[in-house]
């Protein structure tokens, strides 16, 4: 910043105490961000991160050893599984039938009077 | 060697050329993550998993644009998600405060030079506001502000990363620090009354 501008700034500072304020803001984040800048990673951080790979390498060639008969083997045993599953569910509910169909009455239901039945009023008058 | 050679005998199987270039930008990687989590160890561990993930998709660089701007975006990614995820569990970190299982914020800071304990207590609580304040900024601010000031880059050189203009960028920077004042303003006065 040129040097009048400069003093331009400060005299400003001094006077106004809002922009003091928001200058005093700004530098404390400055000064937190400078020193979580300052922070080093771990010294032996390559290694983990070389170690990481060489095992994502190994489990690959173990996954390629695996033969492709295998690999699509075992979706088709899950699903075979699950539709013999419901099959035999389905299967097992079609067993079960009915005694006498719900909405047919006996013979003798048809014949009954139900006003020549005992009635309600013969047991009140007594 | 350039990243493109090293890139080049990587893909044609040379993995431990990979350790070149994890050398090379370790450090950058770190301070931008630094900058999303403020945590050394979350840091350490997200750098970790970046460089994982760019050996992974090493084969798909496609060379338009630099290494570095690439592995800057997959860095910023990844501390992004982080962030997110993270913020789901803050249900999670609230019962444990009520059941005093409170982990340890640890800032992971050197000891300042002042033996005062008064001091120390007064810079660790400005940390605290200013942590705050930055984790209150929107993504795409909070991002440009970390590269900023966290990496020293240069505005063409944010703009890249996050494919806007530079006038976008300076935009975004302004507007962060402006967010910032403020918030960090009315932590100040809360603190205060």
């Amino acid at each position: 910043m040129p040097e009048g501008i400069r003093i331009q700034v400060e005299n400003h500072l001094g006077d106004c105490k809002e922009c003091a304020e928001s200058y005093h803001l700004l530098n404390l984040s400055d000064q937190v961000m400078e020193e979580e800048k300052r922070l080093q990673p771990n010294p032996f951080l390559v290694t983990r991160i070389m170690a990481g790979i060489e095992e994502l390498e190994q489990n690959r060639e173990i996954h390629l050893h695996i033969p492709v008969y295998l690999k699509v083997l075992k979706p088709v045993l899950i699903s075979v599984s699950v539709a013999a599953a419901i099959f035999i569910g389905v299967m097992v509910g079609n067993i079960y039938l009915p005694a006498h169909p719900a909405n047919s009455l006996p013979v003798e239901m048809v014949y009954m009077n139900d006003a020549a039945l005992e009635s309600v009023e013969l047991f009140s008058q007594l | 060697m350039t990243d493109n050679e090293i890139i080049r005998e990587i893909v044609q199987g040379e993995r431990n050329m990979y350790r070149k270039l994890v050398e090379r930008y370790q450090p950058m990687v770190f301070r931008t993550c630094m900058g999303f989590l403020h945590n050394k160890d979350d840091a350490d561990d997200l750098t970790q998993n970046v460089f994982i993930q760019a050996y992974q998709t090493l084969t798909g660089f496609k060379h338009d644009a630099s290494f570095s701007t690439w592995i800057y975006r997959i860095a910023v990614n990844a501390s992004l998600n982080k962030i997110r995820k993270s913020s789901k569990n803050l249900l999670i970190q609230r019962l444990e405060t009520v059941f005093g299982v409170e982990k340890s914020k640890e800032f992971s800071f050197a000891i300042p030079d002042s033996d005062n304990p008064e001091n120390i207590l007064i810079l660790n609580e400005h940390r605290e506001w200013v942590q705050k304040a930055l984790n209150t900024l929107p993504e795409n601010q909070r991002t440009a502000i970390v590269l900023s000031k966290y990496d020293d880059l240069s505005q063409k050189a944010i703009a890249e990363i996050m494919n806007l203009t530079e006038g976008a960028v300076e935009s975004l920077i302004q507007r962060a620090k402006a967010n910032l004042r403020e918030k960090l303003s009315s932590i100040q006065k809360k603190k205060k009354k």
